[in-house]
């Protein structure tokens, strides 16, 4: 059986920029399809997946995470070959200049170019660059030769290797939220205590537009949002500004940009947590959001909660994850499943 | 000779300024063939190709080969490290990047990292200096204390690649492209005679000052040099009047600091031998190695070819295959014109 970090790397290879989570999606199905009761995909590209466990739970239980990531779209080629691009979903300008990305379906290798630090201003050496101003160079010298390999309307990712890094941690790219793919995935693999529904969903970073039809569709008494979250524990950063921390556990949140949790669901998780002694954090910030904005007033609406992992340098080549926190979150979910079947609020 | 095999893989190897061994070695297995290999005491490789009269023209063929890269000046309590620039690292590329540190056990992974935009204010707007950012290796103090010691040598992490067409792109192509432009003159030279002295000269230390090139130079004592080194391509963001057109041919320096005589030689040899060329023109010193080997000694005669090279001194610097080859054959152009001169 794949590990969960290898199963982490493997999906977080598979290119799924916003509105092209095809790839992922194949790759997901052939993972689980032998393991569930009914699969589809719906008229987005959202996967749904239904799992009959020992049980018919008195709460229907929907786990959700998004197989799409932030990237890039091509928008226009220059006479001269050089591509120019806009982002999908938030990306920091500063990650992106010179880094090498993969354009299209084909993963064609180019380079985020701009002129040599040599033929920069001081001051433009410290402006960050306007997204505008830069291209991909994959290495076409006219249009036409660019149009043989790439048609607009592609989608491009960062290049980046999956590294082992100090004792604990993996670093890559798309861990947001390929690693609640996998641990969606390994849930889907395993025997369950009460029937549940799964979505791997789509245009997550865009708006959170796959998971509102889902919402509508499965109809959940509780949603579950497992996604990747910042963690700013770094060199410089203190307090209540590391949001969260790598090495801490899973991390369960109250509020966020988006969203106002269900108040009796987080106190829930923390319970659960300490009963089987697996660490628990929330954020120490209100910041970022996922898709629990839109599973929470689908149809009907939904109680939900965030269930994330930490992850440092989050919508760059370079995202961090602790492995331990993997497995803590892997078994949080897990226990959470087995609580909120046949859970009823005071 | 595969060419572009032989740029893919002097771009992998590692050889940051004053820790150019891998680099070397690599070298030095290509130039075997070609003469005797030795490493000068600063960790520049020389090898003495042709050997002929002494009072014939000695040529000293250069191109550096060492590569920018950073060195750790500090392990922070909290297992970050702290890092400057050995050489000229461009600060608006480094967050987010991947790393590599070659620490005492090997090779150590990391990232670039700073204080992140949701917590500095409008901060994102800025580019910050290298001393103010962090590199993470998923470590605490104690940990990374095993595995990295200050004044340890990084790099960013790097793919070397084929784009389409003949364009390769990798890091350290500044300044590998040009040892590999001097690796083709060698082959085409394979069988002449030895028209003139003629050594080669791979050197350290030029992202850091040159240092490298002054040493060896004193050494070899030549009467000639042509160094080679890559200079800019031309990008729509770049001001044209600076740079060359990827793909034209190598670039022909002329500048107060090289010989004019050396410059037009290049550029008629250029011709004759329909090589395509463009010139760059310089107002005072190169910035390069020439500046170094010319004010040698009592001086010596020296000319700069560089190739053109957009993206220098980033993880994705791209040369073309053709330029390499371009220059190769104008500096075999070159040598085998010092020899008849010679003998006239």
């Amino acid at each position: 059986m794949t590990s969960l970090i290898d199963l982490i790397c493997e999906l977080s290879d598979i290119p799924g920029v916003s509105g092209w989570e095809d790839p992922v999606r194949e790759r997901i199905v052939s993972l689980v399809q032998e393991h569930c009761d009914s699969l589809h995909t719906d008229a987005l590209g959202n996967l749904i997946a239904f799992k009959k466990g020992a049980r018919r739970p008195k709460n229907k239980l929907l786990l959700s995470a998004h197989m799409d990531e932030v990237g890039f779209i091509i928008t226009h080629i220059e006479e001269d070959g050089l591509l120019r691009f806009a982002n999908v979903g938030g990306i920091d300008t500063r990650v992106v200049v010179e880094k090498a990305v993969e354009v299209g379906p084909n993963r064609l290798y180019g380079a985020v170019g701009s002129k040599a630090l040599h033929l920069h201003t001081e001051k433009e050496r410290e402006e960050v660059a306007d997204l505008e101003k830069l291209f991909i160079d994959i290495g076409a010298r006219s249009k036409e030769e660019a149009l043989e390999h790439v048609q607009l309307g592609d989608r491009a990712i960062f290049h980046a290797p999956f590294l082992s890094v100090g004792n604990d941690c993996v670093l890559g790219r798309a861990f947001d939220d390929r690693a609640g793919c996998a641990l969606l995935v390994k849930l889907l693999q395993s025997d369950l205590p009460w029937d549940c529904h799964f979505a791997f969903t789509v245009q997550e970073e865009t708006g959170c537009t796959g998971a509102a039809a889902v919402g509508y569709a499965v109809n959940p008494d509780i949603a579950i949002a497992v996604e990747a979250t910042t963690a700013s524990d770094i060199g410089g950063v203190s307090g209540n500004k590391r949001v969260s921390c790598l090495g801490k556990g899973p991390v369960v949140s109250y509020m966020d940009n988006g969203t106002v949790y269900d108040s009796a669901l987080y106190r829930l998780a923390f319970e659960v947590a300490k009963e089987e002694g697996i660490p628990c954090q929330t954020k120490s910030l209100v910041a970022g959001g996922n898709e629990s904005r839109s599973l929470q007033t689908a149809g009907t609406g939904a109680r939900v909660m965030a269930v994330s992992l930490p992850c440092r340098y989050i919508h760059s080549p370079s995202n961090m994850l602790h492995k331990q926190d993997v497995e803590d979150t892997y078994r949080l979910l897990q226990a959470l499943i087995r609580k909120l079947g046949n859970y009823e609020s005071a | 000779m595969n060419l572009e095999q032989i740029l893919l893989d002097f771009s992998a190897v590692t050889g940051i300024a004053g820790r150019e061994e891998a680099a070397v070695a690599l070298g030095a297995k290509l130039l075997e063939p070609y003469g005797k290999v030795s490493v000068h005491p600063q960790g520049s490789l020389l090898c003495r190709v042709w050997e002929t009269d002494p009072d014939a023209p000695h040529l000293l063929l250069d191109a550096h080969i060492d590569e920018i890269g950073f060195i750790i000046t500090a392990i922070e309590e909290d297992g970050f490290l702290r890092v400057a620039g050995c050489g000229g690292m461009d600060r608006r590329i480094l967050m987010a990047s991947p790393v590599v540190i070659y620490g005492k056990q090997g090779p150590v992974y990391g990232v670039f990292c700073s204080t992140p935009p949701h917590l500095t204010g409008g901060g994102e707007k800025k580019n910050l200096k290298v001393d103010e950012m962090y590199v993470d290796i998923g470590c605490t103090k104690e940990q990374a204390e095993k595995l990295v010691f200050p004044g340890d040598r990084g790099t960013l992490y790097a793919s070397s690649r084929k784009l389409l067409g003949d364009t390769v792109c990798g890091k350290a192509l500044d300044n590998r492209a040009g040892c590999a432009a001097i690796l083709y003159a060698l082959e085409l030279l394979k069988e002449d005679a030895p028209r003139c002295n003629l050594t080669v000269l791979f050197s350290s230390l030029e992202e850091v000052g040159g240092q490298g090139a002054k040493t060896a130079a004193y050494q070899v004592n030549p009467t000639h040099s042509i160094v080679v080194d890559v200079s800019f391509a031309h990008t729509p963001d770049a001001p044209r009047v600076k740079c060359g057109l990827m793909g034209k041919g190598p670039m022909i320096g002329f500048a107060p600091i090289l010989s004019h005589s050396i410059s037009r030689k290049l550029c008629d040899l250029a011709k004759e031998e329909n090589i395509p060329f463009q010139t760059e023109i310089m107002g005072g010193k190169t910035g390069t190695n020439a500046d170094q080997i010319a004010s040698t000694r009592s001086g010596v005669v020296t000319g700069l070819v560089s190739i053109p090279q957009k993206y220098m001194h980033t993880p994705v610097e791209a040369v073309s295959v053709a330029d390499v080859e371009n220059t190769g054959r104008l500096l075999a152009a070159y040598i085998r014109s010092l020899g008849r001169e010679e003998k006239q």
